[in-house]
C-alpha cells in the first residue's frame, strides 16, 4: 500500500515521468542518485574565519557541548558566545599568533561578534527542538556525544567549518521518527524518560516492557509544525 | 504483479532521489550558507538563546497604567501579557495593552531628531538637536514658557515640574486628555468626598451605569472586567448581578447589560432625580442617607415629567426603581454621556448621590487610599487645559512651548484655532514617537523611545486597594540608536538649568534608581539593601506604598444641582445630536497607525479600517438612507463626510460618529482613513468645570448621493438580526413582545 501512494505521487508531480520503459527510469534514478551524491560532497560554506572544529573536537576530544551549550537547553544549539572562544584562547600561547586567531581577537576588540552563515538552516515553519533531542539520546540513552550530534551534522570532528552532509529534509527526519525502538525492559532506564512517557510506571504496567512492545518517535503534524 | 513490484519499487527509488537532488537545487526551503547567525559576544548567564525571559514593565496605551510583562527572546521583546502582581491589571491585558509591541516596532516611527531650517524639517544629530533646545531655552524670558503633557504620574511628573519652574514664575505645565473625566471626578469629590473613589463592582447585587462604559474605555477597564465577571457569579451570599445600563448610544457594557434604556441625551441629570423622588417616597435601604438639598430638588421631578423629559418608557422606569429597592448593596455610576453636557457636573452629581440614597457608600463605594508623596501622585488632566494655553499662546504670552506624548492640532476642536495660536510661539519642541499633525507644526522634534524601551515609575488615578506604583523598565536594547526617553531628554536640560539639585545624575534611570532608592522606607515589604531592593522592584514591577487607612465619609456631600438652559430651544438646521463615540482600540486617535487596532473590529458595528455614522433605523427612514450611503454631517463648526451605518442600538435622535480616525499625518495605517470627529464638537462647556461638553454637539444630516462599502465583519446586512440567512442563530424577541419585568 506504501509504494502505491508514493507511485501516484510521482505520477502527478511529473517529477519522474520519464517516457520510456523501466530500463530508462533505472538509469535516471542511478543518474539522480550520482547527481546527490556530488551535490552533498564538499558542501562548504565559506565562513569569517574557518573555525578547525578537527583540531577543537577532533584533536581535543572536546566535548560538543563545551561550546554548544544551550543544546540541552534550548530550541537551538548555539554559536557560542564570543567570551567562549577567548576564555581559552587568551591563555594559550602557542598559537596566540595564528592568522586565524588574531582574527578572533580583533572581533573582541571590538566587541563584535563574528558573523557566521548558517549552515543548518531549517525554515521558519518548522519547530526543531535541540533539548528534546539531546535529553532522550544524550541524557537518558547515554549515547556518545558524537553519535549523538553527528546522526544530524555529521563526522564534525573531521571538518574544519561545519558542512551540511545530512539532507534535514523533512522525510530524513521522520525516516527516524518511524524507527520502531523497542521499550526499555528495566524500569531503572524508563526514569529518565519520563519526559517522553510521562505517565508511563514499568513496574505498574510490566506489560510494556516486553521486548515485543515498541514505539518510535512523534509522528503528529503539530509536533513539529507548530 | 511482480512486474507491478519492480515498477513501484524503482518508483520509490526515483522519488527520493528526485528529493534528495531536489534538496541540492535549492527548491526545497532549506537554506546553507544564505542567513547570517551571530552570537552573543560577552552575555549575562541567564540569556540562554531561543528560551524567553518576562521582564515587568507598565502599560502606556491608556491611563489606567495596567502592570504588564514582556516576553523577551534573544533580546526582543515578542508579547506582552498581564502582571499578575497588578493589582490593576490582576495578570490580565486588553487588546489595546496588547498591541503595545506595536508602537515599538512600527515602521513609521521617528528614528532621528528633526529641526527646521529655511522653513523645513530636516534631520540632524542629536546633538545637534540638543544644543538647539538648550540655546532656544536659555534665550526665553523668565514667565514664558509653557510645557503640554497628557496625563502624568510619579517621577516623571516631578522632571516636569522642575522644568517648568526653571523657566521662572508664570511658566505652566498644561495636562490635556481629550477624554478627560474631570466632570465625574469634580461631582465625586463633591458628593462622595473623593474624586477617585474605589468601586466594589463584585460586591454589588446590581449596577446601574449612566454610560459608563466600564468594560471597554472607562476609567481602568482591565481592574473592571475582573471585577465583572465576579459580580456575574452567583455565590451563596449574594444573587448573580443585575446590569442595568443607560446611554443614549449603546456601549459594549450596554451591550453586555441585562437592560439597555435608551435616553434622550442630557437628561441624565432629570432621570436620576426622577429616581431619587421615587426612592425617597418609600423606605430608604439600610444605612441610606439623603443628600442636603437632594431631596428638596428630587420634588419637582414626579413621575410624569421624567418620562416627558427623557422619553423613556414607563414600563422601565416602574422597573429600574423596583431593583435600585430590592438589589442592595448596588452601584450607580456615571459616565461621560451624561457628563458632556453644560450642565453635566449637575447630571454626575444626581447621579452619584443616589449612591448615598442606596447606603452604597461604605459597600461598594470607598475612598481611596491616600498617597502621601503630592508630587507622584497622578495629575490626570482636563480639556479646560487646552483651552488656556491655546488662549495665552494665542495673546502672546508664550515664547517657548513644549509639547509631550499628545497631539493636540489633531484633538482639538476646529472652534479652538489651536494650529493657529500654536504657530504663533516662537520655539515650539515637540517630544513623539511619530511625525504626526503636532510635530509637523514644530520648530524641533525629539523622537522618543517607545515604552518598551524606557524607565519610568507611574501611579495610576484608580487605585484598587492601597497605591501602588507600578515600575516601567526596558524590555529591550532600543531599535534606533538615536531615540531618547523623555525622562532622559528633560534631565540633561535640568542638569543646565538646575545644575545644584541635578548635575549628580547621569541620566533618567540614575535619578530614578536614586529617587526611589532613597526613599524606600517609604514601601512596604522591602529588602533594607538598596541593590536588593532595587532588583526586586524591577523584578515584581510593582511598589506598594505605605498608607494610612482612611475612613468612609459619615455624611453625604451637598448637591449643588443647576440645570439652568438644559432644554433649550433646538436649531433646525442641527436636529441631531452628535454622540462622539470613543474605542477602546484607537482612543483618542494615537493608536490608528496601528494595524492590529485598526483590523480588529469595532465591538458594536464590526466595521474595521475606517469611521462610520450611526443612525438609528426609524431616523434612517426618515430620511431616506440606507446602509453604506454617504452623509454630509455638519455642524455649525465644522463638516465631513462619512457613511452610514443603521444602528439599533442608539437613541432616534442621536448621531454617534467615532472618534480617532481622520489622520492626516501619523502613518501608514491610519493616514487619510476616516474622518476626525473631534474638529466637529461645538463650543459648549461645563458651568462648573469649564470642561469641553463632549456630547452637547448638534449636527445636520444630508445625504450627498454617494454609496461607499461599509467593511464589516457582521456580513452584508447591518443592525438587522432577523436576517440571519434563514437559520436560528440568535433567537430574538422584539422588545414589545418580550415581557421584560420577567427576565430581569
Amino acid at each position: 500500500m506504501k509504494t502505491r501512494i508514493f507511485g501516484g505521487h510521482a505520477d502527478r508531480m511529473g517529477l519522474v515521468q520519464v517516457p520510456g520503459g523501466w530500463l530508462l527510469r533505472l538509469l535516471v534514478a542511478m543518474i539522480l542518485g550520482l547527481v546527490v551524491g556530488l551535490a552533498f560532497a564538499g558542501d562548504k560554506v565559506e565562513q569569517p574565519i574557518e573555525f578547525p572544529h578537527d583540531i577543537h573536537a577532533g584533536k581535543m576530544g572536546i566535548n560538543c557541548m563545551y561550546c554548544h551549550t544551550y543544546a540541552r537547553r534550548s530550541r537551538v544549539s548555539g554559536i557560542p558566545p564570543l567570551r567562549k572562544c577567548i576564555n581559552c584562547h587568551q591563555n594559550i600561547e602557542s598559537v596566540k599568533d595564528k592568522p586565524r586567531i588574531k582574527k578572533l581577537f580583533e572581533y573582541w576588540e571590538k566587541q563584535e561578534a563574528i558573523p557566521f552563515k548558517k549552515v543548518h538552516d531549517l525554515p521558519d515553519f518548522v519547530r526543531f527542538s535541540h533539548e528534546r533531542h539531546i535529553q532522550r539520546f544524550y541524557f537518558e540513552l547515554g549515547r556518545p556525544v558524537q553519535e549523538v550530534c553527528g546522526y544530524c551534522h555529521g563526522n564534525v570532528s573531521s571538518m574544519t567549518v561545519d558542512e551540511k552532509v545530512e539532507p534535514i529534509t523533512m522525510g530524513w527526519c521522520i525516516s527516524c521518527h518511524q524507527k520502531d525502538h523497542p521499550n526499555p525492559t528495566n524500569p531503572a532506564d524508563l526514569v529518565g524518560m519520563k519526559s517522553v512517557y510521562p505517565r508511563m510506571n514499568i513496574a505498574d504496567a510490566p506489560a510494556q516492557g516486553t521486548a515485543a512492545n515498541t514505539s518510535h518517535g512523534p509522528n503528529d503534524c503539530w509536533q513539529c509544525h507548530k | 504483479m511482480k512486474n507491478n513490484q519492480r515498477r513501484d519499487f524503482l518508483k520509490v527509488l526515483g522519488w527520493s532521489g528526485a528529493s534528495a537532488t531536489v534538496g541540492a537545487c535549492g527548491y526545497t526551503s532549506i537554506d546553507s550558507g544564505v542567513e547570517t547567525v551571530k552570537s552573543y559576544v560577552n552575555p549575562e548567564d541567564f540569556n540562554i538563546p531561543g528560551v524567553a525571559v518576562y521582564y515587568a514593565s507598565t502599560c502606556q496605551q491608556c491611563d489606567a497604567f495596567c502592570g504588564i510583562v514582556g516576553r523577551v527572546r534573544d533580546g526582543r521583546v515578542l508579547k506582552l501579557e498581564g502582571n499578575v502582581e497588578s493589582g490593576l491589571s490582576g495578570g490580565k491585558l486588553c487588546g489595546l495593552g496588547q498591541a503595545g509591541v506595536q508602537h515599538h516596532y512600527n515602521p513609521d516611527r521617528l528614528r532621528k531628531p528633526m529641526l527646521r531650517k529655511d522653513g523645513s524639517l530636516q534631520e540632524v544629530s542629536w546633538n545637534d538637536a540638543m544644543l538647539a533646545l538648550h540655546k532656544r531655552s536659555a534665550a526665553t524670558k523668565d514667565g514664558r514658557f509653557a510645557f503640554l503633557t497628557g496625563p502624568v504620574s510619579g517621577h516623571f511628573k516631578v522632571l516636569v515640574g522642575n522644568a517648568t519652574e526653571s523657566f521662572g514664575a508664570g511658566s505652566q505645565h498644561y495636562v490635556y486628555d481629550p477624554l478627560a473625566t474631570r466632570i465625574n471626578r469634580a461631582a465625586a469629590e463633591q458628593v462622595l468626598g473623593s474624586d477617585v473613589p474605589r468601586l466594589a463592582l463584585d460586591q454589588a447585587s446590581l449596577i446601574v451605569s449612566f454610560g459608563a462604559d466600564f468594560l471597554d474605555t472607562w476609567v481602568s477597564p482591565v481592574h473592571f472586567a475582573g471585577q465583572y465577571a465576579r459580580f456575574r457569579k452567583a455565590s451563596d451570599s449574594r444573587p448573580r448581578g443585575t446590569l442595568v445600563q443607560i446611554e443614549p448610544r449603546m456601549t459594549l457594557t450596554g451591550a453586555n447589560a441585562d437592560r439597555w434604556v435608551p435616553i434622550r441625551p442630557g437628561t441624565e441629570g432629570v432621570l436620576a432625580l426622577g429616581l431619587a423622588n421615587a426612592l425617597l417616597a418609600g423606605k430608604l435601604p439600610a444605612g441610606g442617607a439623603v443628600p442636603p438639598a437632594l431631596a428638596t430638588a428630587a420634588t419637582a421631578f414626579d413621575k410624569a415629567r421624567v418620562l416627558a423629559e427623557t422619553g423613556i418608557k414607563e414600563e422601565a422606569f416602574d422597573r429600574v426603581v423596583q431593583l435600585l429597592r430590592e438589589r442592595t448593596p448596588s452601584l450607580v455610576l456615571s459616565g461621560p454621556s451624561a457628563e458632556g453636557h453644560a450642565h453635566g457636573y449637575s447630571n454626575a452629581q444626581a447621579i452619584l448621590a443616589l449612591n448615598w440614597v442606596l447606603g452604597n457608600v461604605g459597600k461598594t463605594i470607598f475612598p481611596p487610599a491616600k498617597l502621601p508623596f503630592p508630587q507622584i501622585a497622578p495629575d490626570s488632566g482636563d480639556t479646560a487645559s487646552l483651552g488656556k494655553l491655546t488662549d495665552a499662546m494665542a495673546s502672546g504670552k508664550v515664547d517657548a512651548v513644549f509639547v509631550h506624548d499628545l497631539n493636540p492640532v489633531f484633538t482639538a476642536p476646529s472652534f479652538v484655532k489651536f494650529r493657529e495660536a500654536f504657530a504663533k510661539v516662537g520655539f515650539k519642541a515637540v517630544f513623539a514617537q511619530y511625525l504626526d499633525e503636532t510635530a509637523r507644526e514644530a520648530d524641533l522634534v525629539l523622537p522618543l523611545d517607545s515604552a518598551m524601551e524606557g524607565w519610568g515609575t507611574h501611579v495610576a488615578a484608580y487605585q484598587p486597594q492601597g497605591v501602588e506604583m507600578t515600575v516601567q523598565q526596558p524590555l529591550m536594547e532600543r531599535l534606533y540608536p538615536d531615540t531618547r526617553g523623555a525622562g532622559d531628554i528633560l534631565v540633561e536640560l535640568l542638569k543646565l538649568r538646575r545644575p545644584a539639585d541635578y548635575k549628580t545624575f547621569g541620566d533618567y534611570y540614575a535619578y530614578l534608581r536614586a529617587a526611589l532608592g532613597a526613599n524606600r522606607t517609604a514601601f512596604s515589604n522591602v529588602p533594607a539593601d538598596e541593590e536588593q531592593f532595587w532588583t526586586e522592584a524591577l523584578s515584581h514591577g510593582v511598589l506598594h506604598v505605605n498608607t494610612a487607612e482612611t475612613k468612609v465619609a459619615a455624611k453625604p456631600g451637598a448637591v449643588e444641582l443647576d440645570f439652568a438652559g438644559a432644554s433649550q430651544a433646538v436649531d433646525a438646521r442641527f436636529p441631531y445630536a452628535l454622540a462622539p463615540v470613543v474605542r477602546a482600540s484607537l482612543r483618542d486617535g494615537r493608536h490608528a497607525n496601528l494595524p492590529w487596532m485598526q483590523e480588529t473590529p469595532d465591538a458594536l458595528t464590526t466595521i474595521v479600517w475606517d469611521s462610520w455614522a450611526e443612525v438609528h433605523p426609524k431616523t434612517a427612514e426618515k430620511l431616506g438612507i440606507k446602509d453604506g450611503d454617504e452623509l454630509e454631517i455638519a455642524s455649525a463648526n465644522g463638516s465631513c463626510k462619512v457613511q452610514a451605518y443603521i444602528f439599533p442600538g442608539i437613541h432616534p435622535d442621536v448621531i454617534g460618529i467615532p472618534v480617532g480616525q481622520g489622520h492626516e499625518t501619523l502613518g501608514r495605517y491610519a493616514d487619510g482613513r476616516g474622518v476626525n470627529t473631534f474638529r466637529l464638537l461645538d463650543p459648549v462647556f461645563d458651568r462648573k468645570t469649564g470642561e469641553l461638553a463632549l456630547y452637547s454637539t448638534r449636527v445636520g444630516v444630508k445625504p450627498t448621493g454617494s454609496r461607499r462599502v461599509l467593511v464589516k465583519d457582521e456580513g452584508w446586512k447591518s443592525g438587522n438580526v432577523k436576517t440571519q440567512s434563514g437559520r436560528k442563530l440568535v433567537v430574538t424577541l422584539s422588545a414589545d413582545k418580550a415581557k421584560l419585568s420577567e427576565e430581569v
